[in-house]
């Protein structure tokens, strides 16, 4: 294995690698702006500068320069070491790289902070980036000085709406090209583009266009300061009082792995960041997972309802029970959702197989959406292939097939969960007789139940999810139930001991472990590496 | 600054030193908690240690290491001068068995501080004559120094004690109490027998 | 029990037998606010007893460690609220040993000033309160107007008069104000007049000194065992004192002697204390002698203390500053550390251990009051009722600190 020293610590690297790659794989932070893993090397910053030491038997490439001399009152000629960014320095076998044992890289640094500070507004106040912010860190790591420039900062337009998510701040960006490099390089349209020269430098829209692609949060992501911002998340929290859980997106069958910051106090979910998983979605999700979180608490059912009239989750089930007593036996459908997680869907197979004792098992759950070869995949269901894993003996029967059934009169009662349907104008629920609904959200099923249990989100509780490529994927549990609402399979379990069977599993960790190991290939993504921006 | 110390007790009780520093001029030994009450009585009697003061006594939650808490003495030597922390590790990642010997029949600064220890975090020192709690009420549930105590959490509401051979006086009676003041406020019955009088 | 004038034969007269249990519990007036005594009397005689302290438990210990460093400068005022600068300077004290910094020296003779003037405050109200506990009502309030100057001073320079949360890692909050030194030095004046004075009404009083003398004496080796430092460990005759024995600030070039007993009993407990202010009054004189007039009193270090509020206002740089200092906390480096300074009541210690972050894992404040009060056992069984006033007086134990 080729190695490189930095600062008398052997880095092991891959042919090709840069020495910052090579350090950010090990986890030894060198700083940086504009360099990102996911995107090509831009090299403007100069924050990465590190003192490359020549071969053995080379002179080092010197540069003249002129150091003010205190003593003498006056500029004298100097000559300095030639500093390499390190996210272009290609790696070499038996290289020596000084980083922070090295004087003239730490004078570097506090002059390269300088410099990125020298014109910046005093926003932290009012600047959504404070307490996740690159130049507050690196200003007190490496300059922790005022700057010496006594003039009035330079201006530039501030709040420039640059699409429908996000806004930009002239004065704040550093023009590290991170926005430019993610707009062509993921997303594949390159829309921004950078104007003028020196300090008036900034980023614009093309003419004509607005930041409107499919990943313009990844900009808003990958911006080492305040200059990007989220319409979304502007103003709605302050970061320090955000907890992350690890988390799976739901939007579709790709299953980012993404962090749910979420308010402890408030118990409300401000928003979600993508989480590094080299083998799903790299470093990026897409706008409209990155958006999801709404879900979790807009047109949400809390309570339990019977006839439409609300009522406490006890009688709810109660409710439901005294509907289901007796009925077991070949007219009776489970209708599982490929919107939850697999402890939900198990727990529903339970409540088919032990207590209902049926085996009209129908699967339902979003429809389809936009797809493209990025991150988004057609199937807006996060958890699809785990349905179909789950139920191995019995055929899983479509949405089609249910709908069939249904106009057959083969089903008096159902019981379904999920709140969604893949065709959304099918009028299949409302012709069923008695129809139970377990759902997180207001939506047709909801509208056409005799009974309805309040199910929690994905949010509220663990849950597995396996994604299209078959990797099973465990999201934490960021905020507490809503509400009177319930993850779906202690619902179940109320229900099933409300009918007299009690099933095996109480807890979460039970349900959890009885979820088939089967396809879990993947997904422990690398502990969260230093900075929050990747 | 005492290095000696250190070299001192690893030469005596070669296996009991697991680790040793002096960050910040502080020297510190960390010891195997079978050994705990032989070095302390080391350092106490040996002459050339001479520690006649138990400066403080105090435990530490690590809720990520196994052991998980660490009980840490600071000793003094008025003559010698010199100053040393011991700790050892002790308990097991749940908190339910924490148990290390108590070093009260050496010092009796140990005595209340090991109270305060056990109180705060439950550790239990093993031949202390009277462990119970010191700050807390003897009704409190849970040790609240540790980690995963909530620092908001409500306590149950405790019944009103019974103690026995304790006479408690009754209330005021009507016809105990002040003479003046007390009278003036009616309260129902009461204001109903004043008018009667 | 019957009624004594009448003819009895003595065989007939039933004594009871076994020891009262006494409750002197925390709501009395001996017992310094929250200390409960439950007391096994035999007639006068305490056979037994068992103290119970925690009345004044606010879990200061859990509260540091939800905040950040510098947001534990109100608990430990809190602490000691009697000589609460002494607090402050020796929590700073502690966090700077751990950041291996050291503040300017101007500050250093500031804090000692402010520390002794916290001294003298301290010892004005533990022997005033002796005394009129004794029933001598008048050299308590003597002592309460001597303490009472010392907290206008405290006032005039920190803003509040007892718990004033003055002190800063790497400084203070505030620099002197102009009129410190005349303030200082008038004050210890005032207060020395007033010892006198004290002295004058008290050391002849017979009474005073029967109820003081040979009264809660405790031996030296049983004093060095419960921990006992400060002015009680002094009376047993040991001259350990920590600002002579490792020195801090600019003890070791000042000049002040250490007063030590003879007789460990509360009247030399007393007297320490008395001679203590003394000292501690030379002791500001030499400080306000050599102090700066001009130059810093923060260190100068944008990692530790906060910008100038103009520098906030208007420069990034200022605003970063204390953006990072106030939200996320002071970083000290992670690992632990011991430091002590000698407090009111004795060596008042910090055991502080860092992960790294701004928020603290743990803060073990070593209250020196809580050992001496742990020694009021060994000092009161035996003797009588009334001498639990003047013994657990001497003793000085305040709850704030005893508790936390």
């Amino acid at each position: 294995m080729p190695t490189f020293k930095l600062d008398e610590r052997e880095i092991p690297f891959e042919p090709g690698d840069t020495v910052i790659r090579a350090a950010h794989r090990v986890g030894v932070d060198i700083p940086h702006y504009c360099w990102h893993p996911g995107l090509s090397v831009a090299a403007n910053c100069r924050m990465c500068l590190v003192e490359v030491m020549p071969p053995p038997g080379r002179p080092a490439m010197m540069l003249d320069i002129l150091t003010w001399d205190k003593a003498k009152g006056e500029y004298v000629p100097q000559r300095k070491p030639k500093l390499q960014p390190a996210c272009q320095q290609a790696a070499a076998d038996g290289m020596v790289v000084k980083s922070q044992t090295s004087e003239h890289v730490i004078k570097a640094r506090s002059a390269v902070q300088e410099l990125l500070l020298l014109n910046h507004p005093v926003d932290c106040p009012i600047c959504d980036q404070a307490g996740e912010c690159r130049l507050q860190d690196y200003w007190l790591q490496h300059q922790a000085k005022s700057k010496r420039m006594r003039d009035e900062p330079v201006h530039k337009p501030k709040g420039v709406v640059f699409g429908p998510n996000i806004v930009y701040d002239a004065e704040r960006c550093i023009v590290c090209t991170r926005c430019v490099r993610v707009s062509e390089e993921l997303a594949q349209d390159p829309v921004l583009s950078v104007r003028e020269r020196g300090n008036l430098n900034e980023i614009v829209v093309s003419p004509g266009r607005q930041l409107d692609h499919a990943y313009t949060l990844m900009t808003e992501y990958v911006c080492p300061v305040g200059a990007l911002t989220a319409v979304d998340f502007r103003f709605k929290a302050r970061v320090w009082f955000l907890r992350s859980a690890r988390t799976v997106c739901v939007g579709c069958a790709t299953g980012c792995n993404s962090f749910t910051d979420y308010d402890p106090r408030s118990q409300k979910v401000a928003r979600y960041r993508p989480r590094e998983n080299l083998a799903v979605n790299k470093y990026w999700m897409c706008d409209d997972g990155m958006l999801d979180h709404a879900r979790i608490h807009e047109n949400r059912v809390l309570n339990g309802r019977v006839k439409g009239e609300e009522t406490t989750r006890e009688t709810a089930v109660q409710k439901a029970a005294e509907l289901l007593r007796g009925k077991e036996g070949p007219k009776v459908g489970v209708v599982l959702s490929a919107e939850h997680s697999q402890e939900d869907n198990l727990a529903m197979l339970w409540l088919a197989r032990e207590v209902l004792k049926t085996s009209l098992i129908f699967v339902s759950g979003r429809p389809e959406g936009v797809a493209d070869n990025i991150l988004r995949h057609s199937d807006k269901n996060p958890n699809s292939a785990g349905v179909a894993e789950l139920v191995d003996v019995l055929p899983l029967r479509s949405f089609p097939d249910f709908e069939d059934a249904v106009a057959k009169g083969q089903l008096d009662t159902v019981v379904s969960l999920g709140s969604a349907l893949p065709q959304p104008n099918s009028t299949a629920p409302s012709k069923v007789k008695t129809l139970i609904a377990l759902a997180a959200h207001e939506g047709p099923w909801v509208q056409r139940a005799a009974v309805v249990l309040p199910a929690s989100s994905w949010a509220e509780s663990d849950g597995t999810f396996v994604n299209a490529n078959g990797q099973a994927q465990v999201s934490e549990k960021a905020i507490s139930p809503q509400g009177d609402s319930r993850p779906a399979w202690r619902l179940v379990s109320e229900l099933g001991r409300a009918l007299g069977v009690a099933p095996s599993w109480r807890k979460a960790q039970e349900i959890e472990a009885a979820v088939p190991k089967t396809a879990r290939n993947s997904s422990s993504p690398p502990a969260p590496s230093a900075g929050a921006n990747g | 600054m005492a290095k000696h110390l250190i070299d001192l007790v690893t030469q005596k009780f070669p296996g009991a030193v697991i680790q040793s520093h002096s960050n910040h001029g502080d020297d510190t030994l960390v010891l195997e908690a079978a050994s705990w009450h032989d070095v302390a009585q080391f350092l106490r009697d040996d002459p050339r240690c001479a520690m006649q003061m138990l400066v403080d006594l105090t435990a530490v939650d690590y809720p990520d290491r196994d052991p998980r808490f660490e009980v840490v003495v600071h000793l003094h030597s008025l003559t010698l001068g010199h100053r040393i922390r011991i700790k050892t590790r002790v308990g097991d990642p749940d908190g339910e068995v924490v148990r290390v010997a108590s070093i009260s029949d050496l010092w009796g600064s140990a005595n209340w501080a090991e109270r305060e220890a056990y109180d705060m975090f439950g550790v239990e020192f093993v031949g202390h004559p009277d462990l119970r709690r010191i700050l807390m009420y003897p009704e409190f549930v849970g040790y609240p120094l540790r980690k995963d105590y909530p620092a908001d959490k409500i306590q149950p509401l405790i019944a009103y004690r019974e103690v026995e051979n304790i006479e408690k006086l009754p209330p005021f009676g009507k016809d105990e109490g002040m003479s003046f003041g007390r009278q003036t406020h009616s309260y129902g019955q009461r204001s109903n027998e004043q008018e009667s009088n | 029990m019957e009624p004594l004038d009448q003819e009895l034969d003595e065989s007939e007269i039933e004594l009871p037998t076994e020891p009262m249990l006494l409750n002197v519990g925390p709501a009395h007036p001996a017992m310094h606010g929250t200390v409960r005594c439950v007391m096994e009397l035999s007639g006068e005689s305490i056979q037994k007893v068992d103290v119970q302290v925690g009345y004044l438990h606010r879990g200061f210990e859990k509260m540091c460690e939800r905040g950040t460093w510098t947001q534990i400068f109100p608990y430990v005022d809190r602490t000691n609220y009697v000589s609460p600068m002494l607090c402050n300077v020796g929590f700073a004290l502690a966090c700077e040993k751990m950041l291996g910094v050291t503040v300017p020296e101007r500050c250093q003779w500031y804090r000692m000033a402010l520390g002794e003037l916290a001294r003298m405050s301290d010892h004005l109200t533990c022997d005033g309160a002796m005394a009129m506990e004794l029933g001598a009502f008048t050299p308590f309030l003597w002592m309460i107007k001597g303490r009472d100057m010392i907290w206008d001073l405290m006032e005039e320079e920190t803003g509040a008069r007892m718990t004033h949360s003055f002190g800063r890692v790497g400084g203070m909050a505030a620099p002197p104000t102009a009129g410190f030194k005349e303030n200082a030095r008038a004050v210890s004046e005032q207060i020395l007049k007033i010892i006198e004075e004290v002295e004058r009404l008290l050391l002849g009083n017979r009474i005073f000194l029967d109820r003081l003398e040979n009264v809660g004496i405790i031996s030296q080796e049983d004093a060095l065992s419960l921990g006992w430092t400060g002015p009680c460990l002094r009376a047993t005759g040991l001259p350990y004192d920590v600002r002579k024995a490792s020195p801090y600030l600019k003890y070791d070039e000042v000049d002040f002697d250490v007063p030590v007993g003879s007789t460990s009993d509360c009247f030399d407990r007393f007297m320490v204390r008395i001679e203590e202010m003394k000292q501690s009054a030379r002791i500001i004189e030499q400080c306000i002698a050599r102090m700066p007039d001009s130059g810093p009193v923060n260190i100068d270090d944008p990692r530790i203390i906060l910008p100038p509020k103009d520098e906030v206002y208007n420069t990034i740089e200022g605003t970063i500053q204390h953006f990072k200092i106030v939200m996320e906390g002071l970083k000290l480096p992670a690992g632990e550390v011991y430091a002590y300074t000698e407090g009111g009541n004795g060596e008042y210690g910090f055991y502080l251990v860092s992960d790294g972050s701004g928020t603290p894992w743990r803060v073990r404040i070593r209250p020196p009051c809580f050992y001496v009060t742990s020694g009021l056992e060994r000092v009161i069984t035996g003797r009588m009722m009334a001498d639990v006033v003047p013994c657990f007086g001497s003793l000085n134990m305040i709850g704030g600190e005893c508790d936390r």
